[in-house]
C-alpha cells in the first residue's frame, strides 16, 4: 500500500514535469545578446516587458554580432535561435542566404512609425533596426578652444596634439576613419585621401588607441580634447565624471544600425514578432536612450532635452545619418587594415 | 630489456606531451603556411619577403629581442655574482626580490609601466618639470618602452641562469688569481666570466627566444604604431583572419630565431668544449 502511494507520487510529479517542460518548450523564445552593460539595458528595456506581457520566457545567449552570424549559418538546418541581433550589417548577408524570415510589417504595428531607413529591407527579412549607435566627435567641453562642428575641424591644428583616433580593427574606430576618409575626398573604392589625412595628424601630434577605455584614459590622464567616436561612449566618459560632450558632424553621422532579425524556420513566428515589436516601441526606445545613449529609430520616442543632446534625434538628427556598405568593408577589411598599419606604423 | 621498457616509460608522458602539444601543431602550421586556395603556394612568403614593411617588423623584433638580452646580461651578471657571493640569507632575500616581478601577471605589471612612462605620468612629468622635454614628451608608445618594460620581466630569466653557474665555480680558481696579482676587475675578466660563460649563453637564449615571441607586453607598451611580429601575428589571425599568412609569418619567426641562435650556440660550444 505504501509502495502503491510512492509510485504514484512518482508517476503524477513526472507527468507534471513532463507537462511543464512542454508548456515551457511552447513559450520560449532564444535569442543572442551582447553581455555588459548592454545586455543590462537589454533586458531592462526589451526582454522583461516582452516576458511580463506575453508570459513566455527568454533565453539569452552572449554572442557578439560576428559569432552569432557564424552560428546562425551553422545552424542553417536546425536553428536554436529565434531572434538575432546584429550590430555590422550580417543581416544583409544572412537574409540574401535565407538564414532570416521576412517580417509583415501588418503584424508588427510599431513599425509604422520606425524611419524608413530602418526598416528598408525588412519584407526581404532583414530585421528593422531598433537602436543606433551614431559615430560623431566626443570632446572635452572645458578644455577644447571650441566645440567642433564638422569633420573637418578634426584637421584644425587647435586640436592636432589633442585628438585620438581609435585604430580601424575596432568597429567604431573603422566607421570614423571612413567618415575621415569620405569628408577628404575619399570613397570606399579609395581609402588613400583617408590615409593622408591620418599621416598629417599623426605628425601632427594625434595618437592612435585601439580600444575603447584607452579613450577614457586618455581624456582622464593624458590631457585629449577630441576623439571621432560612438555617442554612448562619450555617455561612459561623463559618467565617469568627465567633461565629455558629443557633437554629430555636419557632414553626416555614420550610423552603426543594431538590428533584431526573426530567424527561419522556428516555430515560434508569431512570439518573434512580438518580440521584434516591442524592440521598435517607444517605451523600449527611450529606455534604451536613457540608460545607454543610443540613438532610437522610432519617430514617436520622446526623449529628455538632456538625453537628445547626446543622440541623433528627431528627423534633423537622423537626417543626417549614413551607412557605410557593411558588404563593402567587410569585403575590403583585410585590405584596409593592412594599409592602415602600414600608414600608422613608426 | 624490461630496463629499456623502464625507460620507455619513463620518457613516454614527454614525449606524448611534445609530440601532441608542440610537434603536432608546428606541422600543421608549416602545411597551412604554404596552402592557397589551389594547393601549394609559396605567395605568403614573397608577399612578407618583398614588403619593407614587414621585414621592417621583423628586423625590429630581432633588433630588440638582442638588445634586451644585452641588457639583461649587463645587468644579470653582476646581480648575479653577488648573489653567489653573499651569504645564503642574504641570497634568498635576493632571490626573491629577483623573482618577485614574476608573480604579479603580466597585464598588471605592464600597467604599472604605462602610469611611470605615460604622457601625464611620473617620469615624463618630471623630466617635465626639469624642463629637459618638451611638452608632449612621453616614454610610452615609444621601443625604448618595450625595452624597458621587457627587461624588467626578462631580468630572472638571466640572472638565475647566470647564478647556478657562478655559485659552481671553484672559489679558489678566483683566490689564486688574486694571489698571483690580478686586480679584482681583472679576477672577473679572465677568471669568472669565461666560467660563467655557458650560464650567459643559456639565459641569452631564453630571454632572446622568449622576448621575439612576446606579444603582450609589446602591443602595451609599444601600442599599434610599433608592430613587433608576435603582434602581427596576432593581427592577422584575430583580425583580418589571414591564418595562412599569420602562419608563414610565424614560421619566419622560428626561422629568424633559429639563424640567430645557431651560430651563437657553435661559438659558445667550441669555446667551452
Amino acid at each position: 500500500m505504501k509502495l502503491d502511494f510512492a509510485k504514484m507520487f512518482l508517476g503524477v510529479s513526472a507527468l507534471s514535469l513532463m507537462a511543464s517542460a512542454a508548456v515551457a518548450q511552447e513559450k520560449t523564445l532564444t535569442i543572442n545578446s551582447f553581455g555588459g552593460a548592454y545586455e543590462e539595458a537589454h533586458r531592462a528595456c526589451i526582454i522583461t516587458p516582452f516576458e511580463q506581457e506575453t508570459g513566455a520566457k527568454v533565453e539569452i545567449v552572449t554572442a557578439y554580432s560576428a559569432d552569432a552570424f557564424a552560428q546562425v549559418r551553422a545552424q542553417k538546418d536546425a536553428p536554436q535561435f529565434d531572434i538575432i541581433h546584429f550590430s555590422g550589417g550580417q543581416e544583409i548577408v544572412a537574409a540574401n542566404e535565407g538564414l532570416l524570415a521576412p517580417i509583415d510589417a501588418a503584424k508588427v504595428p510599431n513599425l509604422a512609425n520606425v524611419y524608413d531607413f530602418a526598416k528598408a529591407n525588412v519584407a526581404k527579412g532583414e530585421g528593422p533596426a531598433y537602436s543606433i549607435a551614431a559615430i560623431g566627435m566626443i570632446y572635452n567641453t572645458e578644455k577644447a578652444p571650441s566645440a567642433p562642428t564638422q569633420w573637418t575641424d578634426i584637421m584644425d591644428p587647435a586640436f592636432a596634439e589633442h585628438l585620438v583616433l581609435t585604430d580601424i580593427s575596432n568597429g567604431y574606430g573603422m566607421l570614423g576613419f571612413l567618415m575621415i576618409n569620405q569628408v577628404n575626398g575619399g570613397t570606399l573604392e579609395n581609402i588613400q585621401p583617408g590615409l593622408d589625412a591620418v599621416t598629417k595628424l599623426l605628425e601632427a601630434g594625434a595618437i592612435i588607441v585601439s580600444k575603447s577605455p584607452e579613450i577614457q584614459q586618455e581624456f582622464a590622464q593624458n590631457d585629449a580634447w577630441l576623439a571621432p567616436y560612438a555617442s554612448d561612449y562619450g555617455y561612459t566618459l561623463r559618467k565617469a565624471g568627465l567633461p565629455a560632450g558629443f557633437v554629430q558632424g555636419e557632414e553626416g553621422t555614420p550610423a552603426s544600425l543594431i538590428t533584431v532579425n526573426m530567424v527561419a524556420n522556428r516555430p515560434n513566428e508569431d512570439l518573434a514578432l512580438k518580440f521584434i515589436d516591442i524592440s521598435v516601441s517607444p517605451e523600449a526606445q527611450q529606455c534604451f536612450a536613457d540608460a545607454l545613449r543610443y540613438s532610437p529609430t522610432n519617430s514617436k520616442a520622446e526623449l529628455s532635452a538632456e538625453v537628445a543632446a547626446d543622440v541623433a534625434y528627431g528627423e534633423d538628427g537622423v537626417k543626417g545619418l549614413l551607412r557605410f556598405d557593411p558588404i563593402a568593408i567587410e569585403a575590403n577589411r583585410a585590405a584596409w587594415v593592412e594599409a592602415w598599419n602600414k600608414t600608422i606604423a613608426r | 630489456m624490461t630496463d629499456r621498457l623502464e625507460n620507455m616509460a619513463l620518457v613516454m608522458p614527454g614525449l606524448l606531451l611534445l609530440g601532441l602539444a608542440f610537434i603536432l601543431p608546428v606541422l600543421q602550421m608549416l602545411v597551412l603556411s604554404v596552402s592557397g586556395p589551389d594547393g601549394f603556394t609559396l605567395e605568403h612568403f614573397t608577399r612578407f619577403l618583398s614588403d619593407s614593411y614587414y621585414l621592417g617588423i621583423l628586423w625590429r623584433t630581432v633588433r630588440l629581442s638582442a638588445l634586451i638580452t644585452l641588457i639583461t646580461a649587463l645587468i644579470g651578471f653582476p646581480l648575479a655574482y653577488i648573489m653567489a657571493k653573499s651569504g645564503p640569507r642574504l641570497r634568498l632575500w635576493l632571490t626573491l626580490i629577483v623573482i618577485l616581478p614574476l608573480m604579479t601577471s603580466v597585464v598588471i605589471r605592464t600597467f604599472g609601466w604605462i602610469v611611470l612612462l605615460g604622457r601625464s605620468g611620473m617620469i615624463p612629468s618630471m623630466l617635465r618639470d626639469l624642463g629637459l622635454v618638451g611638452r608632449s614628451f612621453s616614454i610610452i608608445q615609444t621601443e625604448s618602452a618595450i625595452v624597458i618594460g621587457m627587461v624588467q620581466v626578462l631580468l630572472p630569466f638571466m640572472t638565475l641562469s647566470v647564478l647556478g653557474v657562478v655559485m659552481s665555480i671553484d672559489g679558489r680558481l678566483e683566490e689564486a688569481a688574486r694571489t698571483m696579482g690580478c686586480s679584482f676587475m681583472k679576477t672577473i675578466r679572465t677568471v669568472v666570466l669565461p666560467l660563467s660563460l655557458p650560464g650567459i649563453v643559456a639565459g641569452g637564449l631564453l630571454v632572446f627566444t622568449l622576448s621575439a615571441s612576446s606579444f603582450v607586453t609589446p602591443s602595451l607598451l609599444g601600442g599599434s604604431r610599433i608592430q613587433v611580429l608576435a603582434g602581427s601575428i596576432y593581427n592577422a589571425v584575430t583580425q583580418t583572419l589571414e591564418w595562412e599568412f599569420a602562419a608563414a609569418q610565424a614560421v619566419i619567426l622560428f626561422v629568424g630565431v633559429a639563424l640567430v641562435l645557431v651560430p651563437y650556440l657553435s661559438v659558445t660550444g667550441r669555446r667551452n668544449g
